[in-house]
């Protein structure tokens, strides 16, 4: 049953820059010695050759790291801002450098270790050379079998088994464009980003263990091809690993002329092998779609030298790998992290990289900590969720095992400064140094971090802009918001670094739209330091430079100084059990700049009145505090609706501003735009409720609410 | 009631958006009827596509479904249908605390 939970006092709601005020500062924790003295990074003279009058050179020492074919003559290329490029002139190869160097000087040494979810299952040591064959053999599958060349795109949509870095590294070897989908995704979300990437193939799996169970996979293969195929693009063969070779794990038939079992067709391969194809440093690596769309997924685009070179200097210097550690990142590979640091940056600098199948706490929750010590795990790399259902259903766990870690990590989203202490004192056993990363799909890799040996811990803050990368805040109106004043903004990076993707696959207006144009200063400019990139998340800088990242800051309207978030006004609506559908959006208000318009549209045979626009009402000032009242709320029969099914607010933004409310001609239902602005702006007029004109940059505010 | 977590819990969290499709699709399968199945498959659409600031409200969508197909069931003496969906629910409502997604009380 949905369980029950206290309300808050609804004043206690402060603003995000009221948060930031009241955070006490938290104490400084110093890396251990022992940590110090073996780090890759414990020179403080790494300082100066990062320094900012360094850069772009200053990335060479990253790009140095790898092995290449040719070498660069540019270092960076700023001549069509902002689609940086990085190491141009420059050749290389990721599979190379992540396997073949590796299998040559030292082939015995274990690459990856796979470990099944089942605890009577043993896990699996595959060593460089045993990686380089396998790699090598698929490589010749899809290139010879599939005809696959460079350039082409492949979506997998894979579990957390070795076969998934082996086909990501096949591709990579060929300059055929992976774009890995997370396994647990549906086959419709599989589907639209094949159709968005333009992939022919898609390579699976038939099952895999997920809490115990055998999942079986491959039934979604078909949804995805389905769903891509009602998008317009067809897919010609689906190669399905099977989890146990020679066995089929699924119930899905196999589709005669499309689907292929890669364990037979890999026979004609066997022994073969594929000369790793040169590529041009800036040749996209692969792609990696996230949410936050208005529909058409967003597929990041990610670079061959540039992103491999961040990967792996980030690697070296911030999880302080070293070619004798055991590192597990508990990450899945399906999202950026698991790219960057379980598959390309750990390869490329030859350690040994464990993936793991299953979730953290199956069969209970002393699972991560029996890992440890029968790998003798040294660098452990995971999320605050994982770690705070970790401290919940096993605080007690990790000191049962024998395990030791240096270094560990912790990614994604802000942790709480208790439950750091708990990380740091229980799981690393006061033994280890911790970095708190901050960074995004978009990034490549790390942006804000300690760098561990040489900058002290401090719970609850990622650190400042790591080596070579410059972060800013900026306010609403582009000013600087200066560090130690305990006002949080919007956290950009001021200069362009390696690992930054080079643009949204299909979408380069998007991509300048989305992440460049809020603070660019001169569009004709091609100077780098007029193009900030907006990351789209809040902060605060203490006095000390280290960054405490807030949260997602698009969606918000700003009452009164007051950032609300859309999300949880429309989550306090939803508590009404009459309300199916709500949307939030911001109405120009001259005295307190915005207010906030409710929309929303009720389940089947409940009827609208007075009496429910009340309880919405309510709801949303119970839930969330008075500053967030709606001014009005509109009960609709239907929200416009884009053809995915996503809520259209600019549309009712526009209406409720009485702005134009732009084309609509490609909704999945237009003829309730009209419905609805009748309704409102009738009801508005006889209200005398009707905002005044919309200045220029009001409109655009407008018009582009809710897009992202 | 369920209430969506604060702001203070952001950043890019796309594995978030994962973990919750992949507890919606336990959702699915414990379904009983087309339309509570369709619910709950609009839900998991929602969480693969939706902006993953809208988990949150995602989430308590969830819930309530849950409760309701809870109810559903014991008022039909399904009890083996009860047992499967209080599971997913108690898995949802887990995941939606260590996440962020919800605030615990």
């Amino acid at each position: 049953m949905a369980d029950s939970h206290e309300a808050q006092d609804p004043e206690a709601q402060v603003s995000e820059a009221q948060i930031a005020v009241h955070w006490r500062e938290e104490e400084y924790y110093p890396p251990p010695p022992s940590f110090v003295a073996q780090a890759n990074a414990n020179d403080p003279a790494i300082f100066n050759r990062f320094a900012e009058d360094k850069f772009p050179g200053c990335f060479k020492e990253y790009a140095d790291l790898l092995d290449w074919d040719a070498p660069w003559h540019t270092t960076l290329d700023i001549s069509n801002p902002p689609f940086w490029k990085w190491f141009v002139g420059g050749r290389l190869n990721a599979s190379y450098n992540c396997v073949d160097r590796h299998a040559a000087a030292n082939p015995d040494k274990t690459a990856i270790i796979f470990v099944p979810e089942l605890e009577s299952d043993e896990h699996v040591a595959i060593s460089y050379s045993q990686l380089h064959e396998q790699v090598n053999e698929f490589a010749a599958l899809l290139r010879d079998s599939l005809g696959l060349q460079a350039g082409d795109r492949v979506t997998l949509h894979m579990p957390m088994v070795p076969e998934l870095p082996v086909t990501m590294l096949a591709c990579a070897r060929l300059g055929v464009i992976h774009s890995q989908v997370f396994g647990g995704f549906s086959g419709a979300a599989c589907g639209h980003r094949i159709a968005d990437s333009g992939s022919r193939f898609l390579i699976t799996m038939d099952g895999y263990y997920r809490g115990g169970q055998l999942t079986d996979h491959k039934i979604k293969a078909d949804e995805a091809v389905a769903a891509a195929r009602q998008e317009g693009q067809e897919v010609e063969k689906v190669l399905i690993w099977r989890r146990r070779p020679g066995q089929y794990a699924s119930q899905a038939p196999m589709i005669q002329g499309r689907d292929m079992f890669v364990d037979e067709l890999i026979a004609r391969h066997q022994g073969q092998a594929v000369e790793p194809v040169s590529m041009p440093a800036e040749a996209p690596l692969f792609l990696m779609y996230t949410s936050g769309t208005t529909g058409r997924p967003k597929g990041c685009q990610h670079s061959t030298g540039g992103y491999l070179a961040y990967v792996t200097g980030t690697s070296r210097y911030y999880q302080d790998i070293h070619p004798d550690d055991v590192y597990w990142c508990m990450a899945d590979i399906g999202w950026i992290t698991g790219h960057s640091y379980i598959v390309y940056g750990p390869l490329a600098l030859g350690t040994t990289t464990v993936v793991y199948e299953g979730v953290p706490n199956y069969p209970d929750g002393g699972r991560p900590w029996r890992i440890a010590e029968k790998l003798g795990v040294n660098i452990f790399h995971t999320s605050p969720t994982a770690i705070r259902m970790l401290r919940k259903v096993g605080p007690e766990e990790p000191k049962k095992y024998n395990y030791h870690f240096k270094h560990m990590t912790t990614v994604g989203e802000p942790i709480e400064p208790e439950v750091w202490r708990w990380y740091h004192s229980e799981v690393g056993k006061g033994e280890a140094a911790i970095v708190d990363t901050w960074w995004q799909t978009e990034n490549g890799g790390f942006l804000g971090s300690t760098l561990p040996a040489l900058q002290p811990m401090k719970p609850g803050s990622c650190g400042p802009g790591v080596l070579g990368v410059y972060p800013v805040i900026y306010d609403e109106d582009g000013n600087e918001v200066p560090k130690g004043s305990g006002k949080a903004g919007n956290i950009c990076i001021r200069n362009p670094w390696p690992g930054i993707f080079q643009t949204i696959w299909g979408q380069p207006e998007r991509f300048v739209d989305t992440y460049y144009r809020k603070y660019n200063r001169n569009p004709d400019s091609a100077d780098w330091r007029d193009w900030p990139y907006f990351a789209g998340d809040g902060a605060v800088q203490a006095a000390d430079g280290y960054f405490r990242i807030l949260g997602r800051v698009d969606d918000v309207i700003n009452v009164a100084g007051h950032r609300l978030g859309t999300k949880e006004i429309e989550s306090a609506a939803l508590t009404v059990p009459e309300v199916a559908e709500a949307a939030a959006v911001p109405v120009i208000d001259d005295i307190r700049g915005r207010v906030v318009e409710m929309y929303v549209a009720l389940k089947p045979g409940f009827q609208p009145s007075t009496e429910m626009e009340g309880k919405v009402s309510k709801a949303i000032e119970t839930e969330i505090g008075k500053i967030a009242r709606p001014k009005n709320v509109w009960i609709v029969l239907d929200m416009p609706k884009t053809r995915s099914g996503k809520i259209m607010r600019r549309v009712i933004a526009s209406i409720s501003n009485f702005a134009d409310v732009g084309d609509v001609t490609t909704l999945a239902n237009p003829e309730i735009v009209e419905d609805i602005r009748h309704h409102v702006q009738t009801a508005k007029v006889a209200k005398d409720d009707v905002p005044r004109q919309l200045t220029e940059a009001e409109f655009e505010e407008i018009k582009k609410f809710g897009s992202e | 009631m369920a209430r969506a977590g604060g702001p203070a819990m952001g950043m890019t969290r796309q594995y978030l958006a994962g973990e919750l499709s992949v507890l919606l699709g336990h959702l699915q399968a414990a379904t009983t009827t087309e339309a509570s199945g369709r619910d709950a498959w609009s839900l998991r659409q929602a969480a693969e596509s939706e902006p993953v600031t809208a988990l949150g409200s995602v989430t308590i969508r969830a819930l309530a479904l849950t409760e309701r197909l809870c109810w559903d069931s014991l008022n039909r003496g399904d009890i083996a249908a009860f047992n499967r969906q209080a599971a997913v629910c108690a898995e949802l409502h887990d995941f939606g605390v260590f996440a962020g997604l919800l605030k615990d009380g």
